[in-house]
């Protein structure tokens, strides 16, 4: 028998964020629609696991987190009567089943990406409130301390109550300015849930489906920005591998190696579409640039039969638009894999080498990992070992550092366990 | 909602009084007005950041010392006191502002607030002071604190001395829930937090009417945190 304790928790990450959208429209309310949530949680815990998990049960926590709203509403005296009114008036005219709504969950998302709150809090506010997270869950994929991460939550929290940011999709012509913040919000989401920072998973699924779910939200609206149609275009191209990234033992399976026979095609024709529509546009600003070659990128690999049938001149060219458009050193170590495959590992040793003494990239496990096996294509397997340590020492995401393993093993000497 | 918006500039490169970009400047400011109607509740602008004068409580003692409470490039200019239903709405008004063009502005939540009093005629010799609150944030900067209530009692207090030269003022939420918006080639910037950290407003700011002999002596009096200080300016009377 399934524990009913494990089952409240599944359909909380599930549900939570959809009812708290639902609940924070009714009431406009983001604190009391959370508490709302929390209390309707709590209600089920103690329910559940005599009178069993109902049927729907994402529309059982969002009636009665719905109630539970409604009941706080009513007890308060300091809300004018007035307001009172029309708000019970909204509730009680709300049926009693509810479904989500995917405006309701762009409400609360550009209510946590709102420009007046700091990067790191739009991301933990949006895992907490749209993803449905719990902190402890949040401060492990952002690599931060619980407390530390309670209190930005926190924080946030009370700036969106005290300054008034309104709970809303902001109007067309706000939309180019506030739109960005949302993206860069979803992508990082994927990529935290795509190849996690830390911990025994290299993949979180939910984050993986939420990204996706919203970037299709967002890259929906009008008008339309070219910028949510090329992060969505990249984020399916690139969800169309996840099932081939880790085998049955759950390690590690390198794009070299995957079965391109079990990528998802559906989600890599729907990526080509978008990308597709968001090349179209006649000007696009660097944002949108940038996700299109990304998602171009992850187009061509979709596009190769084989691992040997990649167009790495393509690829290369893509990235050196990239890099020209941002300063990062992690675009410079992708570039460079893609010139070690274009022009051979001889031509890509020297631009390793020279990130390798980038502080912002001297301590990533991708750039060692990299450099190791441009050594070792070179022959030099005395370099390429020391280099793979290296990436193992840097490493905190179990079945990466499970893939240096390996590799340190077929080439053989001896490999310290650290 | 009410907030307090307040104009930071480079004072060395804003137009001297007087001349025929003073006055462009001040045309800006007078189309932000009618542009923003009722939703401007108050606003002044101030004499230079030369001008001013601060009360330094260092625990025990008060001192007044010539000055502003901490020297930097970019100082208050002027301020404005918007009423709107929310943040989106008030940043929607302040990027019309001139200023955000070269300066930034910082936007504050009020929580409570002062009206000034209508038609009660000024005093001879009596003219407008800000007085701006600075100094470390503790407890008693949270509305809804037991702190804050006590701190409500000592600005009664305050209120009691200071009578009638109490003409207007408010309270600010904590400098967490602050926005800086600033506007550059067209591209409007959002950054959460004040302007600068350095002379940043904890508790509030009021608007003194008094002589310039005696404005500090009410300045003194004002309740800051241990540490504290109010920096005090005089308004620039436009009319």
């Amino acid at each position: 028998m399934v524990d009913p304790l494990v089952d409240v928790e599944g359909v909380f990450r599930a549900e939570s964020g959809r009812a708290l959208a639902t609940i924070a429209r009714l009431v406009g309310d983001l604190d009391l629609a959370e508490d709302a949530v929390q209390e309707a949680f709590a209600t089920a815990l103690s329910h559940w696991p005599t009178s069993g998990v109902p049927d729907n049960p994402g529309a059982w926590i969002t009636t009665t987190a719905r109630n539970k709203a409604l009941d706080v509403i009513r007890r308060e005296s300091t809300r004018p009567k007035r307001e009172l009114r029309s708000v019970r008036e909204s509730l009680d005219d709300t049926p009693p089943i509810l479904h989500p709504v995917a405006d309701d969950q762009l409400r609360v998302m550009f209510t946590c990406c709102h420009p007046a709150l700091t990067e790191e809090s739009r991301v933990a506010l949006t895992l907490r409130l749209v993803c449905g997270l719990q902190v402890h869950e949040i401060a492990r994929l952002l690599l931060h301390g619980e407390e530390a991460v309670a209190k930005r939550i926190g924080r946030a929290k009370a700036k969106i109550r005290q300054a008034h940011i309104p709970l809303r999709v902001p109007p067309p012509e706000l939309l180019a300015e506030r739109t960005p913040g949302v993206l860069e919000c979803i992508y990082l989401t994927f990529t935290e849930g795509y190849a996690a920072t830390a911990g025994e998973q290299l993949i979180r699924h939910q984050l993986c489906d939420d990204a996706v779910r919203l970037a299709r939200l967002v890259a929906a609206l009008e008008p339309v920005d070219p910028a949510a149609e090329a992060l969505l275009a990249l984020l399916l191209l690139q969800d169309s591998r996840r099932v081939t990234r880790l085998d049955d033992h759950g390690e590690v399976v390198l794009l070299a190696d995957q079965d391109r026979s079990r990528w998802d095609h559906d989600l890599i024709a729907e990526g080509m579409t978008w990308l597709d529509r968001a090349g179209r546009h006649p000007t696009i600003n660097a944002g949108a640039a940038a996700y299109l070659l990304q998602a171009a990128i992850a187009a061509a690999h979709a596009r190769a039969a084989s691992w040997e049938a990649t167009d790495w001149p393509t690829i290369v060219a893509n990235y050196d638009q990239l890099a020209e458009l941002t300063a990062s050193p992690v675009v410079q170590v992708n570039r460079a894999v893609a010139v070690s495959f274009a022009d051979g590992p001889g031509a890509a040793l020297p631009l390793l080498d020279a990130l390798v003494a980038d502080d912002r990239v001297a301590d990533s496990h991708t750039l060692h990992a990299v450099r190791a096996d441009v050594l070792h294509r070179l022959g030099r397997i005395d370099d390429a070992r020391h280099a793979y340590l290296a990436a193992l020492a840097t490493a905190t995401n179990e079945p990466t550092r499970q893939v240096f393993r390996r590799k340190l093993a077929r080439l053989g000497g001896t490999v310290r366990p650290t | 909602m009410r907030y307090l918006v307040l104009l930071y500039d480079n004072e060395a490169a804003a137009p001297e009084y007087g001349t025929p970009e003073w006055d462009a400047d001040l045309a800006g400011y007078a189309a932000f007005d009618e542009l923003a109607g009722d939703a401007v509740v108050g606003g002044e602008a101030l004499h230079g950041s030369a001008t001013a004068r601060t009360v330094r409580h260092d625990g025990t003692s008060v001192r007044v010392t010539d000055g502003p409470f901490a020297e930097t490039t970019e100082v208050l200019g002027g301020f404005y006191v918007l009423e709107a239903p929310t943040l989106d709405d008030v940043i929607e008004l302040a990027r019309r502002i001139p200023v955000v063009t070269q300066g930034a502005i910082e936007i504050r939540p009020l929580a409570q607030w002062i009206d000034p009093p209508t038609d009660s005629p000024a005093p001879e010799g009596t003219t407008r002071y800000l007085a701006t609150m600075h100094g470390p944030e503790t407890a008693a900067d949270t509305p809804n604190s037991a702190e804050w209530d006590a701190a409500i009692d000592a600005h009664q207090a305050f209120g009691e001395i200071a009578g009638d030269a109490i003409v207007g003022g408010g309270a600010v939420h904590p400098t967490s829930t602050a926005t800086t918006i600033r506007m550059r080639d067209g591209e409007l910037i959002v950054t959460d937090g004040p302007f600068c950290e350095a002379t940043q407003i904890v508790g509030g700011f009021y608007l003194l009417r008094s002589t310039d002999d005696s404005v500090m002596e009410l300045a003194s009096a004002i309740p800051v945190n241990d540490g504290g200080a109010v920096e005090v300016r005089p308004v620039l009377e436009l009319d």
